[in-house]
């Protein structure tokens, strides 16, 4: 909201040096969102001339010659092409040496022949104004000769931001009433003239015949009657205030409403009371269908969410929004009939939201209006406009409906002030805190504090509270020690997780990256085609590659990685930890991942040769994060992708299943073409975890310790020939198995190792061998070669019985 | 004889000389003292001699043996020597960089969360986490912000389409999901699992409908915390915040609490700082972080008695704080992740 400390001074003195407010306000909770100086404006050498004699032109029709008395020795001469003046008339002269706004010098010249020595201004030419035709008439006969900056000095004026539940704020008289509260100074609210007689009914001889509610959303409802007014332009002093804080003047009365709604905070609307059709004014919900065009020349299409003020016609304003074209005071209008009232804030702001119409009226409907201020500020509006305008009240007015709030009483003690603030308070401090707020208090300790209406959120003794640290401060807590008790919680499993595998990754020396959340319907159709992106699609969005949540931190990496290789930057291995979202069989889920991803060469030539990262590399990098995180492989084999989108044919696997184990990973080469559409050359290694937090919430058993044998080990090796598709794990596996049913209670099996795998010359077709080696260890003794030997024969009868693999000879 | 015998030492050491390899070596070896050796085919002499001189030619055989086997012993260990040596490669210029080069490291909102987690696990608090999938009603109701509250206008939000369902993501009623404006739904879904004394922290991120630019970002990161317990005042949030600020910004530091709005909270403070050490922002007050007291509704709403218990809570932009301790000027580049950016922070603490 603008303020401008000139209006603002109409109603409290203000310090001697207003930037003192720019420090105040914000710690009473109105913060000052930036110091709008106005124009840059010099009024140097630009003084108050009286219009000595008027001659025409001898050479120019439109211009004429005048002698201005300007406080020097001589009167100067100066051509001048306005006509509104005749001599006599003081008006600014800009003297040789000023500086117009724009930058316009004036110098001593000829005007088609005529010698002038300066301008005779316009308003709009010093910028202490708006208007343009014509020069400025100062009224008051000021002394010749003084300086016109003294009769404009500069405004200054402050954006302030008045937090949500201060509606009571958003107004002159509120933010005056802060600052008197700050300094202790009285402030002044202006005398208006005795309300009228308050009617529940139209009285006779009013121009209306009814005014109802319909429904919850009105809670009080006042109108007025003035006849013969006279609809002008407004005087300038109206036109400057609305203007200092970004207004445009429209007329006398439209001024003056807005006026008094930015003074009071209460928004008032005047109708031309010969536009309400059948003298009657409906406050209902608008009806399906049902259409208004706004003063800003919009259609707009309403529905019955919607309040309006209607006549027997149709509506005629949006309530507490804005008004139709239909009902509008313009030059024609002599009659008016003037609303002030209390609509519910939340209707408000739920029509203002659903139209997209947001105004000075709905920002105060919206945030709660004092239902007991309405007559106050319809009276102010009456006696500017019968001062301004002409006219006058009918002594009756209408006011139908009751205040939805009064002033409350709040009874507080000190304990519990004291109890909230953790410092020890003078019970006179609490009570004079209230008090410079405008709060009557009575009684002590326990108070009986008075909250009047205005303050909508002052309810409950938390709230006196927090109104005593506001106007007491909080400058004495310093330097306090932090006492608490210690804790036996645990940080979360999912944080301590991703930190575990932030730390490795970045010992594997992988770069942790940071992306959006919020990813195109595109990127997730194209990596994720096995589910309906729809599932993951926001209701409403704001742009068009923002539209649904991820489903993957892969893409963004790849993302990172191709942008890092178009600008040459050394950063081939890239980590993100972070949410990302699936649908599933029971809806959609939110899920921990931790991905990484890597090229297989560094993006610039290297001194020297070296082994490229390969599947096997990247799995070893996935196994090392895994064990860091605590986790083990989920149960189950690696299985081939193969046709499933991200992942490229043949180069990748994946084991675990997260929505039936709680984790899943996914290793090996990004589909080609998934990666080339983003940009990046040449293929990419990556990793995926997925973690269903559920995994992580349960504590850990501590490990038991298993002894082993210390005695050393016999060695078997031994190959099998077997079919090329099979798993190698399936043959090592099995083999383990058998070795270690045949070890039986006898002697222990370290876990079998594939030590070469060969297939081509010397093998049929179709198939390959796999050598595994065996080591047997028992807990008590060394192991004779007999006993090995026979396990070993043993071993391979299983084998040749229980397998399809042959012994390679 | 005993001439032979040494000629034949003289003649080992002499091949030994250009012996290199294991395999020339194995011949030199076979050339001497294998079957046909020279020094067996000497030896093989002994019958031939007198019965009286054999056990001298026998001594001097012995020496001449051990002499050669010596001479051997000592060639092999001299080509195991040179083997490994070689098995080393090119001697290392150590001024050359490694192939590959990675060093890795942390993204700057993590450094600066790790940092703000580990100041606050001093004084025990301890993480906690929630989904950033979140309802409207842990969102807003339960933060006493009901639906006609002006600050639900504040916060513009993102929704899901009203039937989308969500397995993990538990609702109150049947009320929308949306992508949480705050951390401070994590207050509720905490204080709901678990009971008071409760000291949390809750690092996470965040989501507004905001246009993306120099300061605004679509989704952004979060610190919340919450202390519930018995006689919890304004003195302690202040004291709290002081030590924490004064950890992450060094000592010369000034604060103080501005009066200020959360549905929340009551009452509610905006905490702002001054410090002569922040480039362009120093020795001038700047916003740091929103606090104050758990408002009563608020701890009605999750089943607490607030004549019993008294609370604080904060909330704390991680990018902000990152970039004042930077001096970062634009938030876009925290999502960029260009090495040029990443590498100034990538081991910063």
């Amino acid at each position: 909201m603008k303020i401008s400390l000139d209006w603002l001074r109409d109603y409290i003195e203000l310090p001697d040096n207003p930037d003192e407010l720019i420090d105040v306000l914000p710690m009473l909770g109105i913060e000052v969102e930036e110091s709008e100086e106005q124009s840059s404006r010099n009024l140097d050498h630009v003084v108050v001339g009286e219009i000595l004699s008027k001659e025409p032109h001898p050479e120019a029709d439109r211009l004429s010659v005048c002698s201005v008395e300007v406080g020097k020795e001589e009167p100067v001469n100066i051509v001048c092409g306005a006509t509104n003046f005749k001599p006599g008339d003081r008006v600014p002269v800009a003297l040789p040496g000023a500086k117009l706004p724009g930058g316009f010098k004036i110098k001593k010249s000829k005007l088609r022949g005529v010698p002038s020595e300066g301008m005779m201004c316009s308003a709009k030419e010093l910028e202490i104004g708006t208007d343009d035709q014509g020069l400025c008439i100062l009224p008051d006969n000021p002394k010749v000769g003084t300086p016109i900056e003294q009769f404009y000095s500069e405004d200054k004026v402050l954006e302030l931001e008045i937090t949500a539940n201060r509606g009571d704020c958003l107004s002159y008289l509120g933010v005056a009433r802060e600052i008197s509260a700050y300094y202790q100074k009285e402030f002044s609210t202006p005398k208006i003239s005795d309300l009228g007689e308050q009617h529940q009914e139209c009285p006779d001889g009013y121009f209306l015949k009814s005014v109802s509610i319909e429904g919850q959303d009105c809670s009080r409802y006042g109108v007025w009657s003035i006849q013969g007014v006279t609809i002008a332009p407004s005087p300038d002093w109206l036109k400057s205030r609305l203007e200092s804080v970004g207004l445009r003047p429209i007329n006398n009365v439209v001024d003056i409403t807005n006026f008094v709604l930015l003074e009071t905070g209460q928004p008032l609307h005047a109708f031309d009371a010969a536009k309400i059709k059948g003298e009657t004014i409906q406050i209902r919900q608008a009806k399906e269908n049902e259409s208004i065009t706004t003063l800003d020349d919009v259609k707009r299409k309403l529905d019955p969410s919607m309040m309006v003020i209607a006549d027997a016609d149709k509506p005629l304003v949006i309530a507490g929004i804005m008004g139709s074209v239909d009902a509008e005071v313009d030059t024609s209008t002599t009659n008016l009939v003037l609303e002030s009232a209390w609509f519910r804030p939340g209707s408000i702001r739920h029509t203002a939201r659903k139209l997209g119409l947001h105004t000075d009226s709905s920002q105060r409907f919206s945030r709660d209006v004092d239902p007991q201020g309405l007559e106050y500020a319809a009276q102010r509006a009456i006696d500017l406009i019968l001062e301004i305008a002409g006219g006058q009240c009918l002594p009756k007015y209408v006011c139908i409906g009751n205040a939805p709030r009064e002033e409350r009483k709040i009874e507080i003690t000190q304990a519990y002030a004291e109890k909230i603030c953790g410092f020890d308070i003078q019970p006179d401090q609490l009570s004079s805190a209230w008090k410079r707020l405008g709060f009557s208090v009575t009684g002590n300790n326990p108070w009986q504090v008075i909250i009047p209406s205005f303050r909508s959120e002052v309810e409950r003794p938390i709230d006196l509270v927090e109104e005593f640290l506001r106007i007491h401060g909080t400058k004495e807590l310093q330097n306090n020690p932090v006492v608490c008790p210690s804790t036996s919680r645990e940080n979360d499993g999912t944080y301590e997780v991703c930190q575990k595998a932030t730390d490795n990754l970045v010992g594997q020396g992988f770069q942790e990256a940071c992306n959006y959340s919020l990813r195109s319907a595109e990127e997730l159709n194209s990596w994720h085609p096995s589910f309906e992106a729809i599932n993951l699609a926001l209701l409403n969005p704001l742009t068009s590659d923002h539209t649904h949540v991820r489903a993957s931190l892969l893409p963004g990496l790849v993302d990172n990685l191709a942008h890092n290789q178009k600008n040459l930057n050394d950063l081939t291995r890239i980590f993100e930890t972070g949410r990302i979202f699936r649908s599933g069989p029971r809806g959609n889920v939110e899920w921990v991942s931790i991905a990484f991803a890597s090229f297989a060469e560094p993006n610039s030539r290297q001194w020297k040769n070296h082994s490229k990262l390969d599947f096997f590399g990247i799995k070893n990098q996935f196994l090392s994060v895994l064990h860091a995180m605590g986790l083990a492989l989920p149960k189950g084999n690696w299985e081939n992708l193969t046709g499933l989108a991200p992942w490229q044919n043949d180069y990748s696997a994946k084991i675990g299943d997260c929505h039936r184990n709680k984790l899943e990973a996914s290793v090996g080469i990004l589909d080609l073409q998934l990666t080339k559409k983003k940009e990046a050359k040449g293929p990419i290694f990556a990793a995926e975890i997925l973690i269903d937090p559920i995994l992580l919430s349960k504590r850990k058993k501590a490990v038991s310790f298993t002894r082993f044998s210390s005695f050393p080990p016999a060695i078997k090796d031994l190959a099998l020939v077997v079919k090329r598709d099979t798993p190698a794990e399936s043959v090592r596996s099995d083999l383990e198995k058998i070795a270690i049913s045949v070890g039986g209670n006898q002697f222990e099996v370290d876990p079998v190792t594939i030590f070469d795998l060969f297939q081509g010359q010397g093998m049929d077709e179709g198939t390959k061998s796999v050598a595994c080696s065996m080591r047997f260890r028992a807990p008590d003794r060394t192991l004779s070669e007999k006993e090995v030997n026979q396990a070993f024969d043993t071993i391979l009868k299983k084998i040749d019985q229980d397998t399809p693999y042959e012994l390679r000879k | 004889m005993e001439n032979d015998l040494q000629a034949i030492v003289t003649q080992t050491a002499a091949i030994l000389t250009s012996v290199s390899s294991r395999a020339d070596w194995e011949q030199a070896k076979a050339t001497i003292l294998g079957p046909n050796g020279n020094l067996t085919q000497v030896a093989k002499s002994i019958g031939k001699l007198a019965k009286e001189d054999r056990p001298a030619f026998g001594q001097a055989l012995n020496r001449a043996k051990k002499s050669v086997e010596s001479l051997f012993q000592a060639s092999l260990e001299s080509i195991e020597v040179q083997a490994d040596l070689a098995s080393l490669g090119e001697k290392a210029d150590p001024s050359l960089p490694p192939v590959p080069s990675h060093l890795g490291g942390t993204h700057p909102l993590t450094n600066v969360r790790r940092k703000v987690v580990s100041i606050f696990r001093k004084i025990g608090f301890t993480v906690a986490e929630a989904t950033e999938v979140e309802t409207e009603w842990f969102c807003f109701d339960a933060l006493n912000t009901p639906e006609d509250h002006p600050a639900r206008d504040e916060q513009d939000t993102l929704f899901f389409p009203k039937n989308s369902k969500w397995a993990n993501i538990a609702q109150k009623a049947k009320e929308a999901h949306v992508l949480r404006t705050h951390t401070s739904s994590v207050q509720i879904r905490t204080l709901f699992k678990e009971k008071p004394p409760l000291r949390v922290i809750a690092p996470g991120r965040c989501f507004r409908r905001d246009t993306v630019d120099a300061t605004h970002s679509a989704n952004f990161h979060q610190t919340e915390g919450l202390y519930v317990d018995k006689n919890v005042t304004v003195k302690d949030l202040k004291a709290v915040l002081d030590y924490f600020l004064k950890e992450l910004f060094g000592d010369k530091l000034e604060t103080r609490l501005r009066p200020s709005f959360f549905p929340f909270t009551e009452p509610s403070f905006e905490v702002d700082l001054k410090a002569p050490n922040l480039g362009k922002l120093s020795n001038k007050w700047i916003e740091i972080m929103g606090c104050g007291m758990v408002d009563p509704e608020v701890l009605k709403l999750v089943n607490l008695d607030p004549e019993e218990w008294t609370g604080f809570a904060f909330g704390l932009g991680i990018e902000r704080v990152a970039m004042i301790l930077h001096g970062i000027d634009d938030i876009r580049h925290f999502y960029q992740n260009d090495q040029r950016f990443l590498s100034q922070f990538s081991n910063a603490t």
